[in-house]
């Protein structure tokens, strides 16, 4: 008996033995494949994505996690070049050539578009026989279809019916009817043979080539949105994209996990020819030309929080890493480099300034605040960007001076505003002017008091808000902060009622100075446009309409020049900062393109499989220690509970 | 409000209640158990730990001038920094040109620079606030409820039922969110949805020992001496009952001091620059995976929530075995 | 018992309609339909966008006007053509409707979710079951002793700990320490699925035990008390016999009860524990509805967790009426 129960403890803890040694801590599901078919190593980059897109339907998506994937699966007539960044440049994908421009006598304008042959959908079961067919004239002619459709809910449709002919009264006709009718043309293109199409525009507007590389114009075969409408059990089309892109979906595990997998029949664009910078010569001469993608599959794993997700990316379970604020200071040194522990580990840092602006906003029909400008230009003054800088973005962000950011036609390097370093002296001196000497209130006797919207749901954005106050308050003014949740907070920019807020910011839809300064035109105060600020400046108007069509040279960028002369000085914004992305690759995975812009980049990445697995095993030594400790010190317990036992019960 | 009237208010609100707990502690019964509490050291102990630290936080509601509490004068010395530093550090933590301190300080500083250790001992305020008014407005609400039901029953009871199924069957953080996000942020408001989810236990408990006690012959024979209703809940049941509703506010405080923590997760926690232990514990999610780590905000916070939340579960059960001496 | 048990399906109906009104007027308060759509569409939606959401949404009606939150007093119009009534229509037939940030079927989310947060709950549930009754057995079989009192202080002592603690340091120790589990992540693969719960399976545990220990030290000292015990004890049965038999049997009725109202909850999942360690579960779900005000999937999560609630009531009182036939008569 006593035996019996010895050796059945000892089997058990064996057995328990056994599967801790089996486990392991990597998080991903195994890759689709082993091999390729020819017996090389199947390659799978595991990527992090912060949260489910909420749809991957390319005319409806508008969000940067959306676009992350869908650039993949889908692509559009032009890209961004993978290495012109200063200023961005396009070139063509889909199209065999740039658009041809036709200004025709009437003022309208259109643009003539012809395809690259033998580029195929992904093969899906929607298509007769599981194969995709050749992408035509005809599909464009749907994907503008679908944006005007109500159904679709394309959320840039209210920009592009604008300048776009036919969409705006299609759009208006099937609100009426209650569903749109797709075989009636819409009048935006015109086929002329199945890979030659006219697009016919309303107005000149030579922004409308950034919305051809963008996946709102993105070709769609018709064949499986009627297939994937949610009939017989099927997920809707926006969960089960097909394009014609690099890769396509195999697998979207919502909450957890998308997969996407390599399209064999991919021959839209190859490897540049050139382009890259000389230091890139010996990486990159031996691939020019060569087909893409390079990677076989790509994992995107939905990790919400940051904790975790740098913890895998430390142990070597996600190639790629941003670098967060919590281990910023741990990753980067003084200089902007990596820290000894990761350059020893092979990890490179890339940093890459984003097209964007952010800034706090005064509502410029606030009795109080829109009327004074010297009041406006003061707090503006105290604001102490550089320590902001220092504790909530590390030092690193590009502080901001103007409204443009880099790499968009019209930012002008060095240029000092000078409203936007901190002088608290000269910022009294305004608030003097501006009659509330010291911060107080003449009439009352009392601080002048400010009312700040913030939106605060996390931890940060709480510390923030602390600060922000403070840098009022060193004024003497008092500040009020209120926090909203983010709709209350958009409903109160699109209604005016506030007096000033922060954290807004404008990331460009396409690097040109008309897609920020329009935030600023007084036609566009809501519920026309984004002017949540309520600016109204008449001279501002007019040369603002002025620039907005005209073609890029130096007379345009004198326009800019004063455009922005007039915002600084009126000072509706207080600028903050362009955000800068820090990117950590790690030894195994090299970068290609540095462009912000060009979402679709995955399909240029290399990876090598066999350094990975070497760094993991490596990384991920298993101590066995705590596990005897834990056996000792339960085994010490029960020894002394069974010896209290025999004590009370003899 | 100027600030005579709100240090005013507070000092009659204080001497109300401790008139009010007098009051209570006259009835025969609960001399008794005092008594008992006397001979029980752990419960004293915990007693005067929940005593310093409610001090603590009055000493904060208590305004010297318009700027400064009793505790921020106390502490008027204790400099501010540019950001983190370490306990007893001399320079600002691991910046890259760290700066020198103004002055030491025990558990370290925080992002902004502020003490943590007054931090902390300003947290008791945000506890107490949130402990104190929600009780202040559950506690009335849920044991009126609970007699009423108790002692007339029939369709009184059967309303009293409905109303506290109806609110318990909706999942309690869910409702609390939902409150929180309807009334906006704020102590005041995150007292008023504490309570609507607070009052359902106690309601409960008083209700079923409201059904006990007039069960029993003293109430028979008062009603048979023609005394009104409202004397025999007010000077029969009322007292009977009432031991039980101190020992559950007083376990039930612990508990709000622990939801505030969880709201503060989901973001609904207290409003910016109120010094919480909530939203301190939140904010170390991101401190301790600093490398090095920033354990410090949290290791303060959350030892004194939890020194607070065990000396009152402590001092609960204590004043339960006193009660009822029975029950071990 | 049939009657029995009709009367109380019929009593949890208007406990079902006061709920879903209090859920309604809460989260229309919160998110006016208009609200909703500034949060699904984006800080860069146009006024035209918004008008068309709220259209495709069921907002509008024919004519383009808003509909009424709770009664439609305008002329020629049914006065119960509203918001309100029409959610409490959806309701009523078990439709949970849709998530307002992906137009998903609400139920399809549910289902989805549910394993997951079984795979956590379930094993935590019984495992810490198993943990707590023995841990309070041992209590109660050298009650009065200084184990016991420690014991007690130290149960307690787990309880002040909040839950947000627990998990910031457990993944910490996993992650820098050990790396025997995935420190996040899940992934439904047969056996080895245990190796993604083990860390948030022993987290839950170790935070619920306080609690449990505690209240099931409770109930088994007022069994110690009764007059049976005693009884036992006179005739001369061992100490541990008549703590793990007699007591046992008849303190497990009450807790069996406890259990019971507290098992269809396990579905639900943990709202902390699941976001923490990237479960794709219904807790998860709701953490991710809430910090985006997703009214659809919150609305449809409380409705289903009030029936849970009043479905483990209703089991409790089956078993009391099993177990006592007085019952059924009052």
């Amino acid at each position: 008996m006593n035996g019996n129960r010895t050796s059945l403890i000892l089997s058990c803890t064996l057995a328990v033995l056994l599967a801790l040694a089996g486990c392991n801590n990597n998080p991903h599901p195994r890759p689709l494949r082993e091999k390729r078919a020819d017996g090389t190593p199947w390659v799978v980059s595991h990527l992090r994505i912060p949260d489910d897109p909420r749809s991957l339907d390319p005319q409806f998506s508008y969000d940067t996690l959306g676009h992350a994937v869908i650039a993949q699966i889908y692509e559009s007539l032009l890209q961004y070049s993978p290495f012109k960044t200063d200023p961005y440049e396009l070139e063509p994908c889909l199209a065999e050539g740039m658009p041809r421009r036709i200004k025709n006598p009437d003022g309208t304008e259109t643009y003539e578009i012809r395809l690259k042959r033998g580029v195929f959908f992904h093969d899906d079961p929607c298509f007769p026989g599981g194969h995709g067919r050749e992408v035509t004239a005809a599909d464009f002619v749907y994907a503008f279809q679908r944006i005007a459709d109500p159904a679709v809910e394309c959320p840039v449709l209210s920009t592009l019916q604008e300048f776009v002919a036919g969409l705006g009264p299609a759009y208006v006709e099937a609100r009426k009817a209650g569903k749109f009718d797709y075989s009636k043309p819409t009048g935006a293109i015109t086929v002329r043979d199945a890979y030659t199409f006219q697009l016919h525009l309303l107005k000149a507007y030579p922004q409308i080539q950034y919305w051809l590389a963008m996946p709102f114009t993105a070709p769609v075969p018709r064949e499986a949105v009627e297939y994937y409408n949610g009939k017989n059990g099927r997920d809707p089309f926006k969960f089960h994209p097909v394009g014609c892109g690099p890769y396509r979906c195999a697998e979207w595990a919502r909450s957890r996990l998308i997969r996407l997998v390599r399209n064999e029949r991919y021959s839209a664009t190859r490897f540049p020819a050139g382009g890259w910078p000389k230091a890139d010569d010996a990486r990159f001469t031996s691939l020019a030309g060569a087909p893409l993608p390079f990677l076989d599959e790509i994992q995107f794993a939905v990790i919400r929080e940051n904790i975790p997700a740098w913890l895998l990316f430390r142990q070597g379970y996600l190639d790629r890493s941003g670098v967060g604020k919590d281990v910023f200071s741990s990753v980067i040194t003084a200089g902007q480099t990596l820290s000894n522990e990761l350059r020893a580990r092979g990890i490179t840092l890339y940093r890459d300034v984003e097209p964007g602006t952010f800034y706090s906003q005064f509502n410029t029909d606030d009795p109080l605040l829109g009327k004074n400008l010297r009041l406006r230009q003061a707090l503006s003054t105290a604001y102490n960007e550089d320590r902001a800088n220092e504790l909530f973005g590390n030092g690193v962000q590009l502080k901001a001076e103007q409204l443009l950011p880099p790499g968009v036609v019209g930012y002008e390097p060095g240029f000092k505003n000078p409203y936007r370093t901190q002088n608290l002296d000269q910022a009294r001196k305004l608030l003097a002017e501006a009659g509330y000497p010291n911060g107080i209130d003449p009439n009352t006797g009392q601080p002048l008091v400010l009312t700040m919207d913030v939106v605060a749901s996390g931890a940060e954005d709480r510390q923030r808000a602390e600060f922000d106050q403070s840098q009022i308050e060193q004024l003497g003014v008092r500040c009020k902060i209120e926090e909203n949740t983010w709709a209350r907070f958009q409903d109160k920019q699109i209604n005016g009622h506030f007096q000033m807020n922060t954290g807004s910011g404008w990331n460009a839809d396409y690097p040109d100075p008309e897609n920020f300064f329009f935030l600023f035109y007084s036609k566009n105060v809501p519920p026309q446009g984004s002017n949540y600020v309520r600016f109204s400046h008449p001279e501002f108007d007019r040369l603002f309409e002025q620039m907005a069509t005209m073609d890029n040279g130096p007379e345009r960028l004198e326009i800019i020049r004063r455009m922005n002369g007039i915002l600084v000085e009126q000072c509706p914004v207080i600028y903050s900062f362009h955000p800068v992305a820090f990117t950590l690759n790690q030894p195994w995975l090299a970068r290609v393109s540095s462009n912000p812009m060009l979402t679709g980049g995955l399909k240029y990445v290399r990876l090598d499989t066999a350094l990975r697995a070497q760094k993991i095993s490596e990384w991920n030594r298993a101590p066995a220690w705590p596990l005897w400790t834990l056996g000792a010190v339960l085994a010490l317990l029960l020894g002394y509970a069974i010896q209290w036992a025999r004590k009370q019960n003899v | 409000m100027p600030i005579w009237l709100s240090n005013l208010l507070l000092l009659a609100g204080c001497a109300a209640l401790v008139a009010l707990l007098r009051a209570f502690l006259f009835t025969e019964r609960s001399r008794r158990a005092l008594n008992r509490l006397r001979r029980d050291r752990v419960g004293l102990a915990c007693a005067a730990l929940v005593a310093l630290l409610l001090l603590i936080g009055l000493s904060d509601c208590f305004q010297i001038n318009p700027r400064q509490s009793a505790l921020d004068y106390a502490f008027r010395n204790v400099p501010r920094e540019e950001g983190y530093s370490a306990p007893l550090a001399t320079t600002t933590f691991n910046e890259r040109d760290p700066k020198p301190l103004n002055g030491r300080h025990l558990l370290g500083t925080d992002l902004l620079g502020k003490d943590v250790f007054l931090q902390t001992l300003k947290g008791c305020k945000t506890a107490l606030i949130i402990g104190g008014f929600t009780s202040l407005i559950y506690i009335p609400f849920g044991a009126l409820l609970g007699i009423l039901g108790g002692y007339y029953r029939r369709w009184v009871d059967d309303v009293v039922q409905y109303l506290y199924s109806t609110v318990a069957s909706i999942p309690g953080i869910l409702l609390l969110v939902a409150v929180m996000m309807t009334l906006g942020k704020g102590l005041d408001r995150m007292a008023v949805a504490l309570s609507l989810t607070a009052w359902i236990g106690l309601c409960r408990l008083v209700r079923g020992e409201t059904f006990r006690q007039t069960a029993k012959p003293y109430v028979e024979a008062a009603r048979a001496l023609g005394q009104s209703h409202w004397r025999i809940v007010v000077f029969h049941i009322l007292p009977n009952v009432m031991h039980l509703v101190i020992i559950n506010a007083i376990l039930g405080f612990s508990g709000l001091v622990l939801a505030e923590s969880i709201l503060s997760y989901l973001g609904v926690g207290a409003p910016v620059g109120t010094p919480s232990w909530g939203i301190m514990i939140d904010s170390a999610r991101m401190e301790l995976s600093r490398e090095p780590a920033v354990w410090w905000p949290l290791a303060a916070a959350s030892s004194a929530l939890f020194l607070l939340v065990l000396s009152l579960n402590l001092l609960g059960d204590s004043l339960r075995r006193a009660f009822d001496p029975k029950a071990g | 018992m049939l009657n029995y048990l009709i009367r109380r399906l019929l009593y949890m109906v208007p406990i079902l309609l006061g709920v879903m009104f209090i859920t309604f007027a809460l989260f229309n308060v919160v998110n006016t339909p208009t609200q909703m759509a500034y949060r699904i569409l984006g800080p860069k939606a146009s006024v035209q966008a918004i008008d068309n959401w709220l259209n495709n949404h069921g907002y509008l009606d024919a004519e383009g006007q808003k509909i009424p939150t709770y009664f439609n007093t305008a002329p020629g119009k049914s006065l119960f053509d509203s918001l309100y009534f029409r959610s409490m229509k959806r309701f009523a037939t078990f439709d949970l409707g849709t998530s307002f940030a992906t137009d998903e079927p609400v139920l399809g989310m549910l289902k989805r979710g549910a394993i997951p947060s079984l795979c956590i709950t379930l094993p935590a549930f019984v495992v810490g079951l198993f943990l707590s009754l023995c841990a309070s057995l041992l209590l109660v079989f050298v009650r009065d002793s200084l184990i016991d009192r420690w014991g007690a202080v130290l149960c307690v002592a787990g309880m002040s700990i909040p839950i947000t603690v627990y998990v910031i340091f457990g993944q910490w120790i996993a992650a820098n320490l050990l790396n025997w589990f995935p420190a996040f992540g899940f992934n439904l693969e047969g056996f080895s699925t245990a190796r993604f719960i083990a860390l948030p399976v022993v987290i839950m545990i170790v935070s619920g035990l306080g609690v449990d220990v505690r209240m099931y030290r409770a109930i088994f000292l007022e069994e110690v008390r009764a007059e049976y015990i005693r009884t036992a004890q006179a005739k001369g049965a061992s100490h541990a016999r008549v703590l793990l038999v007699h007591m046992l049997k008849n303190g497990m009725i009450s807790i069996i009860t406890l259990v019971v109202a507290a098992l269809p909850f396990l579905i639900m999942g943990t709202l902390v524990l699941e976001s923490f360690f990237g479960i794709p579960g219904l807790g998860n779900l709701m953490t991710n509805a809430i910090q985006t005000s997703d009214f659809g999937v919150i609305q449809a999560d409380v409705y289903l967790g009030s029936l849970l609630y009043l479905f483990g009531l209703l089991i409790t009182d089956l078993c009391y009426a099993a177990v006592d036939p007085r019952i059924r008569l009052q």
